[in-house]
């Protein structure tokens, strides 16, 4: 097998590789190598063409393919190297990656790995629908490649499952191609997405959007030829009486999103349950030292913006690590408390400011976030509107970290 | 004077702003996070616009289809129209990002753009 040595290699080249790899190159690491799996960079922004995307980092609404291309054609000027329909096998936790490529298998020893491998669609098997198991039931991704992408023509009557951003957006774009969404049912309380997309998405068009009701069966055979939705209770159950068919030929499911790590699992990095994605801190380093994550792998963002932000932070961490190998080292744990379902990073060193992501458990209005040392409050951000779907950001600045290394709490407070 | 709730859509911050307007003009906002609110809002109101984004098929190339874009917010009530302009239009290869692909859609003033690159 052949040997490669590069400074930094960035796995994926999707929105958080293709600011992870600029970053680096940036930075001064001299050899970057960007892999991805697929025949083009750009990921999933590719088939994402509506707009939206940069308004935080930009400052204007782009579509995918546009912001995407921006970060393209830096990329290619300022000499990344880039190998496409590559796949990488293995990685090892002394920075070796096994890749196979049209060139066969190569061996790449990397300075350092940022790892940008983005995240999965769950689908039908993971929420576990009843019913018969006919063609029409896809995850709502897929479509969206099958019409963006491919000019298939999916669906004449839909039902959307879940909530979801991507969801959402499928139903405007099947609605504006002339298919009829009947409605989007949602099993929780309240909607999944942003509250942007439940206005132009479904408002706009008339699009009725069930709250606490999901689908209990599957009926058809060859094809999808309805469904049976009912209303949940609080406690998880059905509503007795409330179960309505709904004729169809397409389920389409937008249930969550599952950073993939099957090659941080291979390398021995330590996940957290709560995200799925590395335990990681304030550099946007794992557990193994020397390998970053950023992106959806990281964690699943609801704005591309952030992801790109992150993302380019762990790429000058690489750049940094694998010039020197020194990087300030994490002494202070960030722990979620009273509201709030994950923190990342989850240790910082202290020594920077840091910029937080964070989700809460549930909907709230006119909180607090509140990042506490025991009792004592070293950060507080009024909050407007408080929901799950909304990932928040929020910059503590390195003197608030300032003498102790104890952990920090992050709470909904009033 | 009428009032009502408006979910912003600037951004994806989706603020959920309290307006007031009267038959002209828009009187006050509150609850919204930032200026852009105002001239949305605004809109909304008197004069809703939406951008469209969607797909038209190549005569060639590679891929089969080339994203494009309204390159201005249209009338909303003009949506589904642009759509069915849109049905009838084949995108000449080779297409970039920002080519023209419909000037002046529907006379609105507003031309239809590319938004990505085929060859």
């Amino acid at each position: 097998m052949r040997t490669e040595q590069v400074d930094v290699a960035v796995v994926g080249g999707g929105p958080a590789g293709l600011a992870a790899a600029l970053s680096a190159k940036e930075s001064g690491a001299q050899h970057v190598l960007l892999i991805e799996r697929g025949d083009t960079l750009g990921g999933i922004l590719n088939q994402c063409i509506h707009d939206g995307f940069g308004t935080k980092l930009m400052g204007e609404a782009l579509t995918g393919p546009e912001y995407a291309r921006i970060f393209i054609d830096r990329l290619t000027d300022i000499g990344v190297s880039i190998k496409l329909d590559t796949m990488v096998l293995d990685i090892s936790p002394e920075r070796e990656l096994v890749i196979c490529s049209h060139d066969g298998l190569i061996r790449v020893k990397a300075g350092a790995i940022v790892l940008c491998t983005g995240c999965r669609e769950r689908t039908r098997g993971a929420i576990r629908i009843p019913g018969t198991r006919p063609a029409g039931v896809f995850t709502a991704g897929v479509v969206q490649e099958y019409m963006n992408i491919r000019n298939l023509s999916v669906a004449r009557k839909a039902v959307i499952l879940g909530s979801g951003d991507i969801g959402l957006i499928m139903a405007r774009r099947l609605t504006l191609e002339g298919v009829k969404v009947e409605c989007v049912a949602e099993i929780l309380p309240y909607p999944s997405g942003l509250a942007r997309n439940i206005v132009q998405c479904l408002e706009d068009f008339g699009i009725p959007l069930h709250l606490s009701t999901t689908v209990v069966d599957i009926h058809g055979n060859d094809r999808v030829e309805g469904v049976t939705l009912a209303q949940i209770g609080p406690r998880g159950g059905v509503v007795r009486g409330t179960k309505s068919y709904v004729e169809c030929d397409t389920l389409l499911l937008s249930v969550g999103l599952i950073p993939e790590n099957e090659l941080a699992k291979k390398a021995g990095i330590e996940l957290s349950p709560v995200t799925a994605g590395p335990i990681v801190d304030d550099q946007f380093q794992t557990s193994i030292p020397g390998i970053f994550c950023g992106g959806n792998a990281l964690q699943v963002h609801d704005l591309v913006d952030y992801a790109s932000m992150e993302s380019e932070k762990a790429g000058r961490s690489a750049s940094t690590f694998a010039d020197d190998g020194r990087l300030p080292s994490p002494i202070i744990k960030v722990l979620p408390g009273q509201g709030i379902r994950y923190v990342v990073p989850q240790e910082v060193s202290g020594n920077e400011s840091v910029d937080f992501s964070m989700r809460v458990k549930s909907p709230e209005t006119d909180r607090y976030i509140v990042f506490k040392r025991g009792e004592q409050v070293i950060r507080r951000m009024r909050q407007i509107e408080l929901a799950p779907a909304a990932m928040i950001r929020m910059r503590v600045r390195s003197d608030r970290f300032q003498g102790s290394s104890d952990p920090l709490t992050v709470e909904v407070a009033d | 004077m009428n009032k009502g709730e408006i979910v912003c859509t600037v951004c994806p911050t989706s603020c959920l702003v309290h307006a007031k307007w009267d038959e002209e003009k828009l009187i006050s906002i509150d609850r919204a996070q930032c200026k852009l609110a105002w001239e949305y809002i605004s809109d909304e109101i008197f004069d809703p616009k939406r951008v469209v984004t969607t797909t038209v098929p190549t005569d060639a190339g590679r891929n089969p289809l080339v994203s494009v874009k309204t390159a201005d917010p249209v009338p909303k009530d003009l949506v589904l129209d642009v759509m069915d302009v849109l049905a009838g239009v084949t995108a000449k290869v080779p297409v970039n990002a920002g080519d023209v692909v419909v000037a002046n859609v529907l006379g609105t003033g507003i031309s239809v753009v590319a938004t990505s690159n085929s060859d």
